[in-house]
């Protein structure tokens, strides 16, 4: 496969429009401005739609109307804008309506800096938004997995009827790297559930109200049925050297990046370390975490954040070992170096 | 000595350090004078510029930065 060097930015927009999107609305922010410049690029040469927002409410709302006439949709921001949509993303999950949505991680909170953080871990992950909805979230820890996620993004929000999120990190979006591209485009099918404004779409119906408490108890129910299906049916990570691991990393996005280098330099001492890197959050890999957590001596989480995803790892894991938090904030990323002298910290106890 | 200089349009630098911390001469820093923005601009203060251009590429607004190569001291 021909390769391109190319920024995660960049990667991530050509493989939305060989997956199928039509539309983009968004609204630039750092460090994800170049998601909408590309697609404002693209997007408008390939003669598909982009549209600027006032700001990140509108775009959601955008979104919100183009995805219930049937288009592949989507969007692309930062922390700060992210959070500005949550309405709107509990109003889609209510309506189950399919869209993308790219969350190029910046620190927080606040307006923070430009610098990498993963602390949009628990606002993707939990729903985000009012009501008990989750959106499919993947992550990915490459410029080639930018392209390959987006370009199979718009397939799995069509499938389930659900928002994906692209979680990635300022790292992953800016940084460059040799990207290969798939050969084929991708399309979207008519969807029998859409409003075309044409006859036989005309008894269709896109809302997210049921005033009715037992019609709202069987929309909820219903919900809960799909996400199960979407656990059993996508769940996805990456395993490294866990077959006879004492020890194992958990890491996803730029830190898991750190942690393979820093796994191979703790292999290369002798020391029994595997990583396992989830490639979706949600759904996320809780039953092989759970396996892998009776079996090894200790796990270590490490990510940009207090904790988020650690506290979903010692969920899985039941406490059946005892699980290490190596946290970072505020841009600040660990080399590799740093990571596994606090591994080798705590496997000497 | 024909010499490469960063020229930075001030008003519009929001100092977010990364060509700070990116470019590979130290030639970039932190000015203490308060931007129209409200933030302490970037600074040039170098004779050591290569024009690389690294500071431009990864400055995230448009226009804060324009490397010049070969100026005539």
């Amino acid at each position: 496969m021909r390769k391109t060097l190319i920024k995660g930015n960049d990667a991530v927009v050509r493989g939305a429009l060989l997956g199928g999107a039509t539309h983009f609305f968004g609204y630039p922010i750092t460090p994800a401005s170049e998601i909408a410049h590309g697609a404002a690029d693209l997007f408008t040469r390939s003669g598909r739609t982009f549209l600027q927002a006032e700001s990140e409410t509108s775009a959601i709302n955008m979104i919100y109307g183009a995805a219930s006439s049937g288009a592949r949709v989507m969007t692309a921001s930062s922390g700060p804008g992210v959070a500005l949509m949550l309405e709107g993303l509990s109003y889609m999950a209510g309506a189950e309506l399919p869209a993308v949505m790219v969350d190029i991680q910046r620190a927080g909170p606040g307006l923070g800096n430009i610098w990498p953080e993963q602390s949009d871990y628990n606002m993707c992950c939990k729903g985000g938004g009012h009501g008990a909805f989750h959106n499919i979230v993947l992550a990915p820890s490459s410029g080639q997995e930018m392209t390959e996620f987006a370009y199979r993004a718009f397939d799995m929000a069509d499938a389930y009827r659900m928002t994906v999120i692209i979680l990635a990190d300022a790292y992953i979006g800016q940084m460059m790297e040799p990207v290969g591209f798939p050969e084929t485009v991708r399309h979207g099918a008519r969807k029998r559930w859409a409003v075309y404004g044409d006859e036989s779409s005309r008894r269709n119906l896109i809302s997210s109200i049921v005033m009715s408490q037992t019609g709202m108890s069987e929309h909820n129910l219903a919900l809960q049925e799909k996400y199960k299906r979407v656990a059993r049916d996508l769940t996805d990570w990456e395993e490294i050297d866990t077959e006879d691991a004492d020890f194992l990393l958990v890491a996803f996005g730029i830190t898991a990046r750190v942690a393979s280098t820093a796994v191979r330099q703790l292999r290369e001492e002798g020391l029994r370390i595997g990583l396992l890197r989830p490639k979706t959050l949600y759904p996320f890999p809780s039953e092989r975490i759970r396996e892998l957590t009776g079996r090894v001596k200790a796990v270590g989480v490490a990510e940009l954040n207090d904790g988020m995803m650690a506290d979903d790892v010692e969920l899985a894991g039941r406490g059946a070992s005892p699980v290490y938090r190596y946290n970072w904030f505020g841009g600040m990323v660990p080399t590799a170096d740093e990571l596994a002298s606090r591994v080798k910290e705590d496997l000497r106890g | 000595m024909a010499l490469n200089y960063v020229e930075v349009n001030t008003d519009l630098c929001k100092a977010c350090r990364v060509c700070v911390e990116t470019c590979p001469k130290h030639c970039l820093e932190l000015g203490s004078e308060i931007n129209a923005l409200g933030y302490q601009a970037v600074r040039f203060e170098s004779t050591e510029c290569t024009a690389c251009g690294l500071c431009f590429y990864v400055c995230p607004e448009p226009g804060v930065l324009t490397v010049i190569k070969g100026v005539d001291s």
